[in-house]
């Protein structure tokens, strides 16, 4: 028997597992492969990625050499533990035996040590050869997930949550691992236990096959209908404690509001019933659990297998040696019953896991680097042409929008969340495509552009401005690795960064993030400019939404933003009044529209609305 | 659970003591004495039907050698299946029993330690981190039902074992002896393997944590890095995670992949032991062939119980430090103290300081011997440095934080006498990152008010800005705003806060305005909802933009918990001092002077 955790002791499976409500595996067969990537590493072997179970073979594939280890091991260590009965009932027959023959048990002893020595390296061989799999499988799925991840788009990224993408490298490449060891270790190991009965029983009696052939059968079908059961059971777990947890986090979090408005009592009762329902699921999920069938058909085939023995030995075909050794090959089936209990679930999870992330992976690439395309160096005429645009097609983000800005020019985007502020400046660099009309940058639309090309010439500092934990010289150098260090501080100069970045004790070489300095919004704003002035774009792009808490810090962020347009065509989304006031083109947008275009003078003319945020 | 589990447990320090604590559960776990007393007894009995079997097959071996009948053959077997069924039955039972158990103690537990949770004042929450509030709820909870689960399970294996070893003992203490003294050995080396494990997976959890942070990092910096064309330079950083943490866990999978082996050859050369010195035995005429046998059956069944007692302290002693946490949690005090509980009538909003004497910690008084009298209806703005102790007035008029000494009074009454539910029913608040909860915009609205018919909303909705804002969110009052309000922008969530406070209609505002930049078109809106709130209510602003100063009845200038100036804005802005200095600082660059200015200031540069 293998030593391997007793049933009892198997506690409810884990509720803290991510789920995903996504369905996976079926429809991966419909996407197509992804065509082309913004970036690729050379010399790569190709995986099948049609569907999860051939993208998982042709991974593991490439190490069949464990694979075989793993099944020698597997085979050797059941055929192993299965000689040991035997040898317990020669031991028998060997001192049962008139007069009983003592050179044969020393025989048999010393056999019994070796074997199960050799067993003990062939387990090794199989559960280590299962580990090396599973923990190469997790390092080259989550290598090829990570390359697919570089090649997408933006427009990719922008959509696709960064938590969620999170899970997927971590968690689900996790249970790929988890799926070969221990789930496959397992299953592979215990299939083989269940063999041996199989193959030793008849060298006592032919007959002898039956009960574990019974048995074999039966367990799989009251397996199958076991994990039928109990895996919606499971989710429903899952999802309540979700959903429990998230309200309690939330009501926490928002305590002061809580308390507040006096609504202790009605969320300790919302608590409480989100607590009932989980308490239920996971009640429900302990009943299932609890009859666990296979356990009693074990039980059935050690006295089925027993009573047939002793008949056999009655009838006096069987020896006491034969009994107690084919009594011994039918313990083996504890060790299949109890891991069944979590291996399957195990296999079953990997695969879901797998499906997951190869779905991730096949999603496709709108954009394409075209190479081909229009590189010659950018004016910075931006005109767009009927332009609309939509994320899901359905809700329209932008709707017919005409423009054109002469190079050089500042124009201040305004307008309510959701107007379609930021949805407009990211067609500019292609992070978006157009739906419809068309985008043009000196005259050509952005499509035909080449890509880096374009991307190269366009800066866009984003709302949320991220910087790596790096050393401050390094992220300001990001897009520009070899500027020098005269270079570098003359961009965060202009950018208004060099004083602050000079109070850090560590100066240039301050490394930002929880491990070195924190930076406030306005800050990182100016890190972000500095890169901007190293970088030198033709078009500038800056999503503005930092504030300033006193009237010195907004002066200087006045100063870096007016001098980071200075000959550029610059679009700032801002809710400053004078960016606004002194921007050459003032863009209104509302609902996906542009309501309102011109000057300040002439908006302050026109625009009741305009009119309204310029009155004190 | 079992050998493998825990691994990665930390350790705890504890501040009960184990009496404590066992006194503490026995309050979860007496309502249901009798699921534990028949849990008990089934453990009892599933553990006897363990042990029968194999007492059974060996005494069968022995009916073999002499005249054996047909009969004798189908009560043993037949036996052999009894005790399997009722082992397997009573198993059924005992684990429906347990879940249940398990179920609903945990589940009287959480409510406990949630209501607790409620219940304490914000010093408390300022203490705590919420994340570490949560685990304890849902987590130490868990841990502590699973640590049950494990000690029942361990208790019926070695109960199980016991009965063996009775049996053996009586059977032939010699070879008892040799199988015993087995047993202190595989403790041994199992107990060395698991610190061992222990410690490979603590490197191997740092590795992976790692190699999650260069994921989360470099996913989050893959928009940047695509704008500047840096894939490869993140890719290699990750690269380099990924393999050091493959290399890591390799070690790792290679402690944990050689302890069974090496267990199982350890068995065998005790079966072995057992066989020869046995087959001796028989041959002596000691023990019978059936007995011997039994010695050969019994030596798997004592491995389990060793096995899972070399991991079991950890294990319950990461349990009971889960429930101390749990309980350390509910019987934190409050520090506010209410000497009556009053309902409170409807407010006038006159509001009084009289001598109040306040401080979060022992190292600093924020006030002393503060007074200050707020008129019914009048909306007075708060301005000063940060730490200036604006703030904390507010939060004593919320009630939120005891103060040390001096009276606070609310139209005359003390406010140490009121029902605080009551009381606070009546108070509006707006703090600076304004908290909405999953759930619908119209649901928050209402929150404290869920009785509001949807017309009184739509009504008010549409009195502020003519409704523009709604235009914004893609199902109007229907829209969900998400965990925390993170799909509204946060000038939404501020319109969607006031409008609460509206909805509400309370005698005492009390609004922390944000800092965050809002667009000027909302921003606008926002001016209009709190103009409707401001007209009804005896407000306390927290300013931090200049029209909200501006619209204050009058101007309270902080420094170090002292009111240094008072008045309104042109006045003060006239006389110079103190808040013409605050001004200067702080409000300057809001005034439509200043953005005339802009250019000029960016070109003398």
């Amino acid at each position: 028997m293998d030593f391997i955790a007793h049933p009892l002791l198997v506690i409810s499976a884990p509720e803290t597992r991510p789920n995903s409500s996504q369905e996976f595996v079926h429809q991966l067969a419909m996407t197509t492969t992804a065509s082309t990537a913004e970036f690729t590493l050379p010399q790569r072997k190709k995986s099948d990625r049609r569907s999860a179970l051939r993208w998982i073979i042709s991974h593991v594939i490439q190490y069949w050499y464990l694979i075989l280890i793993v099944l020698i091991g597997a085979f050797g260590n059941a055929l192993l533990a299965a000689a040991v009965p035997m040898f317990v009932g020669q031991a028998f027959n060997a001192m049962l035996a008139t007069p009983p023959d003592t050179t044969s048990l020393i025989r048999i002893t010393v056999l019994i040590v070796v074997t199960q020595i050799v067993r003990g390296v062939l387990q090794l061989g199989r559960n280590f050869g299962a580990e090396l799999i599973g923990q190469r499988m997790e390092r080259d799925i989550r290598d090829e997930l990570y390359v697919s991840l570089l090649g997408k788009s933006m427009t990719f990224h922008s959509l696709q949550p960064i938590g969620d993408t999170m899970a997927r490298a971590t968690n689900d490449v996790r249970e790929i691992n988890f799926m070969f060891s221990p789930g496959l270790n397992l299953v592979i190991g215990s299939a083989n236990f269940l063999l041996m009965p199989i193959i030793m029983a008849p060298s006592y009696h032919p007959a002898l096959i039956l009960t574990p052939f019974v048995f074999i059968a039966a367990y799989f079908l009251a397996l199958w209908q076991y994990l039928h059961e109990l895996r919606p059971i499971t989710l429903r777990v899952r999802e309540a404690f979700g959903m429990m947890n998230t309200r309690l986090a939330e009501a926490i979090d928002g305590v002061e509001t809580m308390k507040g408005m006096a609504q202790e009592r009605s969320e300790v009762e919302r608590f409480g019933s989100r607590a009932r329902r989980f308490r239920d699921a996971f009640v429900h999920q302990g009943d299932i659990e609890a009859r666990f069938v296979p356990l009693i058909l074990m039980f059935v085939a050690q006295a089925a297998g027993l009573l047939h023995a002793l008949l056999l030995f009655h009838q006096g075909v069987l020896d006491v040696g034969q009994v107690v050794a084919y009594f011994g090959l039918l313990l083996l089936f504890g060790f299949p019953t109890f891991v069944s209990l979590f291996a399957y679930s195990q296999v079953s999870l990997g695969m879901a896991s797998a499906g997951r992330i190869l779905e991730l992976i096949n999603r496709r690439n709108d954009l394409d680097q075209n190479l081909m395309g229009k590189s010659d160096p950018m004016r910075g005429e931006i005109e767009f042409k009927g332009v609309c645009f939509t994320y899901d097609g359905k809700e329209p983000a932008l709707e017919n929008i005409d423009f054109k800005v002469s190079p050089g020019q500042t124009v201040a985007i305004v307008g309510q969340t959701g107007s379609g502020k930021t949805s407009l400046v990211k067609l500019i660099n292609r992070t978006y495509d157009a739906t419809n009309g068309q985008v043009l940058i000196d005259g050509v639309d952005v499509r035909d552009w080449n890509l880096e090309a374009l991307r190269q010439s366009i800066s866009i500092i984003e709302q949320d401005i991220f910087l790596f934990s790096r050393t401050i010289t390094e992220n300001i150098a990001f897009g520009h690795q070899n500027a020098t260090n005269e270079q570098i501080h003359s961009a965060s100069t202009a950018a208004q960064a060099h004083d602050f970045i000079s109070e850090f004790s560590d100066g240039y070489d301050a490394v930002v993030g929880e491990r070195g300095v924190t930076l406030s919004g306005g800050q990182r704003q100016r890190i972000a400019l500095a890169r901007a002035f190293l970088t030198d774009p033709t078009i500038l792009v800056l999503d503005d939404s930092t504030s300033a808490i006193d009237s010195a810090t907004e002066d200087r962020i006045q100063r870096a933003i007016f001098e980071a347009a200075r000959g550029r065509t610059t679009f700032i989304i801002t809710h400053r009044l004078s960016q606004i006031r002194w921007a050459d083109q003032i863009f209104v947008m509302r609902k996906g529209r542009l309501v309102a275009s011109g000057s300040h003078e002439e908006l302050m003319r026109t625009s009741q609305a305009y009119r309204r945020i310029f009155s004190e | 659970m079992g050998f493998f589990s825990g691994l990665d447990s930390e350790g705890y320090d504890r501040q009960y003591t184990d009496r404590q604590l066992f006194t503490r559960m026995g309050v979860f776990f007496k309502p249901h004495r009798k699921k534990l007393v028949g849990i008990g007894l089934l453990l009892i009995v599933i553990a006897a039907a363990g042990a029968t079997v194999p007492v059974l097959v060996s005494r069968g071996l022995d009916i073999l050698g002499s005249e054996m009948r047909i009969r004798d053959i189908y009560l043993i077997s037949g036996a052999v299946f009894i005790a399997g069924f009722i082992s397997w039955g009573a198993n059924w039972w005992r684990r429906r029993m347990t879940a249940r158990a398990i179920g609903d103690v945990v589940l009287a537990l959480r409510t406990e330690a949630f209501r607790s949770v409620a219940d304490h004042d914000l010093s408390f929450h300022d203490e705590f981190t919420s994340g570490r509030i949560v685990s304890r709820i849902t987590s130490d909870t868990r841990e502590f039902g699973q640590v049950v689960v494990l000690i029942t399970d361990l208790v019926s294996q070695i109960t199980q074992a016991f009965i063996l070893a009775i049996v053996l003992v009586n059977t032939e203490w010699q070879l008892s002896l040799y199988l015993l003294l087995f047993l202190p050995i595989i403790f041994l080396i199992a107990s060395s393997f698991r610190n061992l494990a222990r410690k490979v997976t603590r490197r191997g959890m740092r590795a992976m944590a790692n190699v999650n942070a260069t994921i989360k990092e470099t996913v989050s910096g893959i928009a940047v890095a695509k704008n500047f064309r840096q894939e490869a330079s993140i890719f290699a950083e990750f690269d380099d995670a990924n393999t050091q943490s493959y290399r890591v866990n390799v070690q790792r999978g290679f402690v944990l992949s050689i302890v069974f082996p090496t267990l199982n050859a350890l068995s065998g050369v005790g079966t072995a032991m057992l066989v020869y010195i046995g087959g001796m035995n028989v041959l002596q005429g000691m023990v019978s062939a059936g007995a011997w046998y039994l010695f050969i059956l019994s030596l798997n069944r004592f491995f389990f119980p060793v096995l899972n007692l070399s991991a079991f302290w950890a294990q319950v002693q990461s349990g009971l430090s889960a429930a101390e946490r749990v309980f350390a949690l509910i019987d934190a005090e409050s520090k506010i103290n209410q000497n009556d509980n009053q309902i409170v009538p409807r407010l006038q909003g006159n509001i009084q300081f009289e001598g109040v004497w306040f401080r979060y910690t022992e190292q600093e008084e924020v006030l002393q011997d503060f007074d200050l009298h707020i008129q019914p209806g009048e909306n007075v703005a708060l301005v000063g440095h940060t730490g200036a102790g604006k703030s904390s007035l507010a939060k004593l008029v919320a009630r939120f934080y005891e103060f040390q000494r001096g009276a606070i009074l609310i139209d005359n009454m003390d406010i140490r006498s009121f029902d605080l539910q009551s009381y606070r029913s009546q108070l509006g608040i707006v703090s600076q990152i304004p908290f909405l909860f999953s759930g619908t915009v119209a649901e928050n609205i209402c929150y404290a008010c869920q009785e509001t018919p949807i017309s009184q909303i739509e009504t008010l909705s549409q009195q502020v800005g003519h409704g523009e804002w709604l235009e914004s969110l893609p199902d109007g009052l229907q829209t969900e705003v998400g965990e925390r309000g993170g799909r509204l922008s946060m000038g939404q969530r501020q319109l969607v806060a006031l409008l609460r406070v509206l909805v509400q209609n309370p005698a005492i505002f009390i609004l922390d305005e944000a800092t965050a930049s809002i667009d000027p078109f909302t921003e606008w809106q926002i001016q209009q909802a709190l103009n409707l709130v401001l007209e009804c209510t005896t407000s306390i602003l927290i300013a931090h933009r200049l029209s909200t100063i501006k619209a204050a009845d009058r101007i309270i200038v902080l420094d170090e918990g002292r009111i240094i100036e008072e008045g309104n804005h042109e006045g003060l802005l006239a006389s110079q001092g103190h808040y013409a200095h605050l001004y200067n600082t702080y409000f300057r660059h809001q005034s439509l002077a200043y953005i005339e200015e802009a250019r000029q200031l960016s070109e003398g540069d």
